[in-house]
């Protein structure tokens, strides 16, 4: 049934596509579909050629809507020599966008290149895209002695808006025993790959369905939910406690089962059951511990190098097809390793997703638990997931810590990079304090000035002096805003905000009775008045300026006291 | 990002928290026998308070830093 619903889905596709966008060519598709695993994943390189009449900057790509179901992670990146599915580090960015006149049941994303195509121009990129639950098992039911089967369905042309000149696929299979797979022209089969292809000069949106029908042993370990919580000590660690649901998510265990096929002859007996998992933890993680809700499971080993420590676990028994188990596993990692200090604010680097490999997770919760009294938390993701947060009482609390709650859907081990927070400690206060005491030093600048003018009397000099004291306390000033702005935009200020606004404030007004006294003196002295008229003139500003000063000087050490 | 990271490590080294957790816990417990001897020996009269609450205080406060110290060591990092 589900065959023959994908051919009537690409035959309406095929008969409702529209002419084709006229500026991109793809010159060469290269496809290879990796089904080595349950999750499987399909990296294609693609050369795009621009043909039409004007710059253009994105690509779009299509999947047929069954397909983009199960798309876990896409990712579109230059074009590296030895290409294997590894995740690189420069990626372009992609969106789901929804273009008109295009035929329905296709999803869209669009690739947005780093530069702009010319006219003329060809460039180069992979694509990498993970689905996951892809791979259906038929038969659908299996005894506990039989291989498993898996049928895996996708066409042989690939499926896009844009004309393709000449396209290859290569299908790599687990093992070399295959039950059937379609045949077309030009099909080869070699050793455990099949290849397609290559087909020359294909419209846009054309496709041809092919089912591949082959055994596939290895282990469809599905975690249903995963709850994992990060809870930060500043004393030196950094706990981590992983709560697993897994299922085996291949075909469904009929009949009986017998405890001793499998451990007479292993493996012969149930070759799909997932005997074991393999965890690739962090290096230094130390006090590791395996345990589920009966008590502590001993079947475990735990080998480490200086790059990972690689945890091997065993289920309390083998899990068949549709079986499922729950259990615990905790690690301690050094503080160093995670948490680091930038700007004044302090954020954890660590990785998202599970440390087990080739694991599908359906709901991914990362909770992390911050120290008492954090606040201003902040996310830095590679993508998008929801948030929330909450607060969790622990060993010798007073309010409770911050718990951030992180949750996402449908994940793959692609999606295991590293996600940082932000907690912060207020600096910002500290530049705002440097800044005020330059602009002191630069009124200081200014009575020296003064007191040179009435000893030489000499106008000119004081002018000058004046000038460049303004140039400075411009500059100052325009340093001082974009401080004074984040300091009133981030709510752990609140307190000091205050306090830092009075100073601000009083050091203008200081500037300004200031600057009046430095003008009232010059001007006396170029009116060449008596120095007994000067000094009654500006006596009252004297006053008011010692006066501020004071006060000026008492906020500073306040706020250097915080 | 423009400034190197610095990473954060605990104001105490990791491999001191036995030693100190042993050695403020004699201490306390040490300054807590003092104070008991204290006022076992001492009769109505001539006993102070300044004494005992000095006593009281400075042993609390090693006791809690000793205590703190050997949840740490004992891996409750707290």
């Amino acid at each position: 049934m589900g065959i023959s619903r994908f051919v009537l889905l690409v035959f309406t596709i095929s008969m409702l596509a529209s002419p084709a966008l006229s500026d991109l060519v793809l010159s060469k598709v290269d496809r290879r579909i990796y089904l080595t695993s349950h999750i499987v994943r399909i990296s294609s390189t693609l050369e795009v050629e621009n043909a039409g009449p004007e710059t253009v900057s994105k690509v779009l790509l299509a999947f047929p809507d069954l397909q983009a179901q199960n798309l876990a992670y896409l990712m579109a990146s230059p074009h590296e020599a030895k290409a294997k599915f590894k995740v690189s580090v420069v990626s372009f960015p992609i969106d789901v966008v929804k273009p008109e006149d295009m035929p329905p049941g296709v999803t869209f994303y669009s690739v947005s290149l780093p530069q702009g195509l010319t006219v003329g121009a060809s460039f180069t990129f992979d694509v990498l895209a993970v689905f996951t639950h892809a791979l259906r098992p038929m038969p659908e039911q299996i005894g506990q002695a039989d291989i498993q089967l898996v049928l895996y369905q996708d066409s042989a042309y690939y499926l896009s808006p844009y004309v393709v000149k000449v396209q290859s696929l290569s299908l790599k299979l687990p093992d070399s025993r295959i039950e059937s797979y379609t045949t077309l022209e030009s099909t080869k089969v070699q050793g455990s790959e099949i290849k397609y292809g290559p087909y020359e000069n294909l419209p846009a949106f054309s496709s041809s369905p092919i089912t591949v029908h082959f055994q596939n042993n290895l282990p469809f370990t599905i975690a249903q939910e995963l709850v994992r919580e990060i809870e930060i000590s500043h004393w030196g660690n950094v706990l981590v406690t992983e709560h697993y649901k897994l299922i085996h998510g291949g075909a469904q265990s009929k009949g009986e089962f017998s405890r001793l096929e499998p451990q007479a002859r292993e493996n012969v007996q149930g070759p799909s059951a997932v005997r074991y998992l393999v965890a690739h933890l962090p290096p230094r993680a130390h006090s590791v511990y395996y345990r589920d809700a009966i008590g502590n499971i001993s079947t475990s080993h735990l080998r480490g190098d200086s790059k990972k420590a690689e945890l091997l676990i065993e289920p309390r028994y083998p899990m068949f097809g549709g079986w499922r188990t729950a259990f615990t596993i905790g690690y301690g990692l050094p503080l160093q390793d995670c948490l680091y200090e930038s700007e004044g604010r302090r954020f954890l680097n660590i990785t998202f997703s599970s440390p087990v490999i080739e694991l599908v997770i359906d709901t991914l919760i990362v909770k992390v638990v911050l120290p008492e009294g954090s606040s201003d938390i902040s996310v830095a993701a590679p993508f998008f997931m929801k948030q929330c947060q909450e607060t969790k009482i622990s060993h010798l609390d007073i309010v409770g810590r911050p718990v951030v709650v992180l949750e996402k859907t449908n994940l793959v081990p692609e999606h295991n990079q590293y996600f940082q927070q932000w907690e912060e400690v207020r600096v910002a206060i500290q530049h705002v304090h440097n800044i005020i005491c330059q602009c002191l030093a630069t009124h200081d600048k200014l009575e020296a000035s003064l007191r040179d003018l009435s000893r030489t009397g000499e106008v000119q000099a004081c002018k000058a002096a004046r000038k460049s004291t303004d140039g400075l306390l411009k500059e100052l000033s325009k340093e001082l805003k974009p401080l004074m702005t984040f300091l009133q935009s981030s709510p752990s200020a609140v307190q000091v905000l205050s306090k830092v606004e009075e100073l601000v404030a009083k050091e203008r007004e200081l500037l300004e009775k200031l600057m009046a006294k430095h003008s009232t003196a010059v001007e006396a002295y170029d009116k060449k008045s008596g120095a007994r008229d000067i000094e009654s003139r500006i006596a009252l500003q004297q006053q008011k300026i010692t006066a501020l000063r004071q006060e000026v000087d008492d906020l500073l050490e306040f706020i250097d006291e915080i | 990002m423009a400034p190197p990271a610095k990473p954060i490590t605990s104001p105490v080294s990791d491999a001191w928290y036995p030693t100190l957790a042993l050695l403020m816990l004699s201490i306390g417990l040490v300054v807590t026998a003092s104070f008991f001897i204290y006022e076992a020996t001492s009769s109505k009269r001539n006993r102070s308070l300044a004494k005992e609450l000095i006593t009281g205080g400075v042993a609390s406060v090693f006791l809690g830093f000793g205590s703190l110290f050997l949840l740490l060591s004992a891996g409750v990092y707290v």
